[in-house]
């Protein structure tokens, strides 16, 4: 796999022109020319699930391990990343969450003081979700649990973790999830500044993602996770312990969907344990599918797509968007099963053929 | 003769099926050892049981003599040297002849993480003499997915081979070959003959194991039918019964 070819290369270069004209755009510095808050916002967000995608992708594309709870470790960094923001608000303000309050608690526990600062923070959030990624799946791969039963196992795990979050005694606010963010890096939450930061950080970090990710999967390590896609035991009865390299992509995987995660939740000011339903992280994996798996580009391409028809068909006609998006996995499913990518070399097949067929007078002339 | 594998009474079963039942099994370094036998003799069960991928109830199973397999595991065995050619061909599609090659050829068997950041230019002149060997040195930046048959059959040996085991266990490898490939396989095993390798070869086709191997051994119904020559074995009233029929 070449780092930059065709598809990867207009993406990095739309991401980097996105990089640049969020800000120009969202702070106004145009006359005349400006792009809403809210397009802001709603640029920021869709590049978040464009994170997750690639997370996602990264798994299934690269080694052929489906994940349908990748929510889990997105809305786990979303919780870390709500923990901090609500001891800088409490440290701003001196108000308590009503959750806390609600809870018959004078303070917040102890242990969140090591939400205080953002670097521990966005420590706290590439570290601890990797971690808990590396021990279900260290107990998942080493029993060689596979295919569709660990998708399964994925889901399970999601709705679980879903269940412990809706119970108030759990400590993340149940229910009504944590809301009430007072500022972002010193700026106001809601406002100009902190999304126009926020869009462009979770930009910044699929173009790094991007290119990261297409530097692992052009490498041996990349080459290792296609061979365990297509024959794992070949490459075990080759001498390779493949336990050690599913896991290292796992972790890097959750990482990354936790980062995702973290850059999201500020940006909807909110988070609960929806972001942990299956529908959810199902829905990740449609966005890889319909945009096309293998090389982060498709999934980029899938959750933009996906999500940008979501957030305007779901305001102009919110009955319409589930058969909208069963009809586009229909489509993917049964025209381009490697998703949008497959456009390209299809149209071109299809196109090839058209010429090659006679119109079908001709073709009854032959016949005769 | 040195024996690299020493199978001593081993039994296999499973559930209710006994696959391979109270064996006794050599192969010797330097030699080619045919094993055939009707379907369901136990000849897969038991390159199953040296590579680990099948546990067997008894018996032991030794590599040099000495080396007690049933404790290592899958990965340890290649690592000792055991290396296996599956019967339906097993290569990485959507890579390339030289990355299936490169992924095959450890420079750092004890260290997964060296072994990741290998510099590939060190490589070069084995996957090259490997390439020559099995005769896709024209292909080798095609992907494994395009090849024939017959061609990834071979992409696998080398794959094996580029391991340099010392044994050599190859299940099936002309199955589904056409005549051509049959003859240019059977010369390929001859030239991997060496003093320090023991070959095992898995295979129905008789003429193809009368050409490469040394002797054979029968199994019929997971015991030893008969252990020589194929030239004797085609004589022999038990194995015309069984396999080879009258």
């Amino acid at each position: 796999m070449k780092i930059f070819e065709g598809a990867s290369l207009v993406t990095a270069v739309l991401l980097a022109l996105l990089l640049v004209l969020l800000p120009v755009l969202g702070l106004q510095f145009l006359p005349g020319l400006g792009l809403p808050i809210y397009a802001v916002n709603v640029a920021g967000q869709v590049m978040c699930f464009a994170l997750l995608a690639m997370s996602v992708d990264l798994m299934w594309g690269g080694a052929g391990v489906l994940s349908l709870g990748h929510g889990l470790f997105f809305a786990f960094g979303g919780y870390l990343c709500s923990m901090h923001l609500l001891r800088t608000a409490y440290a701003a303000t001196h108000v308590l969450p009503d959750f806390l309050l609600f809870m018959g608690h004078g303070g917040f526990p102890a242990w969140w003081a090591f939400a205080d600062t953002a670097p521990v923070t966005l420590l706290a959030v590439l570290l601890l979700p990797a971690l808990l990624a590396f021990g279900f799946g260290f107990v998942s791969f080493r029993s060689r649990v596979n295919g569709v039963y660990f998708s399964i196992i994925s889901q399970a795990l999601t709705y679980t973790a879903m269940l412990l979050m809706f119970r108030n005694d759990t400590g993340f606010g149940g229910n009504n999830g944590m809301t009430g963010f007072h500022s972002i890096a010193g700026l106001s939450a809601g406002g100009v500044g902190a999304g126009v930061l926020l869009a462009e950080t979770a930009t910044a970090s699929v173009l790094a993602a991007l290119l990261a990710g297409r530097v692992l999967l052009a490498s041996r390590f990349g080459r290792l996770l296609a061979a365990i896609r297509d024959d794992e035991p070949r490459l075990r009865f080759l001498g390779y312990e493949t336990l050690w390299l599913k896991l290292a992509a796992w972790c890097a995987s959750a990482a990354v969907a936790a980062l995702a995660g973290a850059l999201y939740v500020p940006q909807v000011g909110i988070i609960n344990p929806s972001l942990l339903d299956p529908s959810l992280s199902l829905e990740i994996a449609v966005w890889v599918a319909i945009g096309g798996r293998g090389g982060l580009v498709g999934a980029i391409l899938g959750a933009v797509l996906v999500n940008l028809a979501k957030f305007w068909l779901s305001a102009a006609a919110p009955d319409l968007w589930p058969f909208v998006l069963s009809l586009l996995v229909l489509l993917v499913v049964l025209v381009l099963p490697n998703g949008l990518l497959d456009l390209r070399n299809r149209s071109r097949a299809w196109l090839g053929e058209l010429a090659r067929t006679p119109p079908p007078r001709l073709r009854r002339r032959a016949a005769r | 003769m040195t024996q690299a594998i020493t199978v001593e009474a081993l039994t296999v079963t499973f559930g209710s099926f006994i696959a391979i039942q109270d064996l006794s099994f050599h192969a010797g370094y330097g030699h080619v050892r045919g094993l055939i036998g009707p379907n369901g003799a136990g000849k897969t069960t038991l390159l199953d049981v040296l590579t680990g991928k099948s546990r067997p109830q008894r018996g032991r199973v030794l590599l040099d003599g000495v080396t007690d397999l049933a404790r290592l595991t899958e990965v340890e065995r290649v690592l000792a040297g055991i290396g296996r050619k599956f019967q339906k061909p097993s290569v990485f599609e959507a890579l390339t002849v030289w990355e299936n090659l490169d992924l095959a050829l450890r420079l750092h068997r004890r260290s997964l993480l060296r072994e990741v950041l290998a510099d590939a230019g060190a490589k070069r002149a084995a996957i090259d003499s490997v390439l020559a060997t099995i005769g896709l040195a024209a292909l080798s930046e095609k992907p494994a997915g395009v090849l024939s048959h017959g061609q990834k059959q071979w992409l696998e040996i080398g794959m094996v081979l580029v391991q340099e085991p010392k044994v050599l266990l190859l299940d099936e490898p002309v199955a589904g070959m056409s005549d051509e490939e049959t003859a240019h396989t059977a010369t390929l095993v001859q030239s991997l003959r060496a003093p320090g390798r023991a070959i095992v070869v898995v295979e129905h086709d008789m003429d193809f194991v009368e050409q490469v191997a040394d002797e054979i051994t029968v199994l019929h119904e997971g015991r030893t039918l008969f252990e020589g020559s194929m030239a004797a074995a085609r004589d022999d009233s038990r194995v015309i019964e069984v396999y080879i029929g009258r």
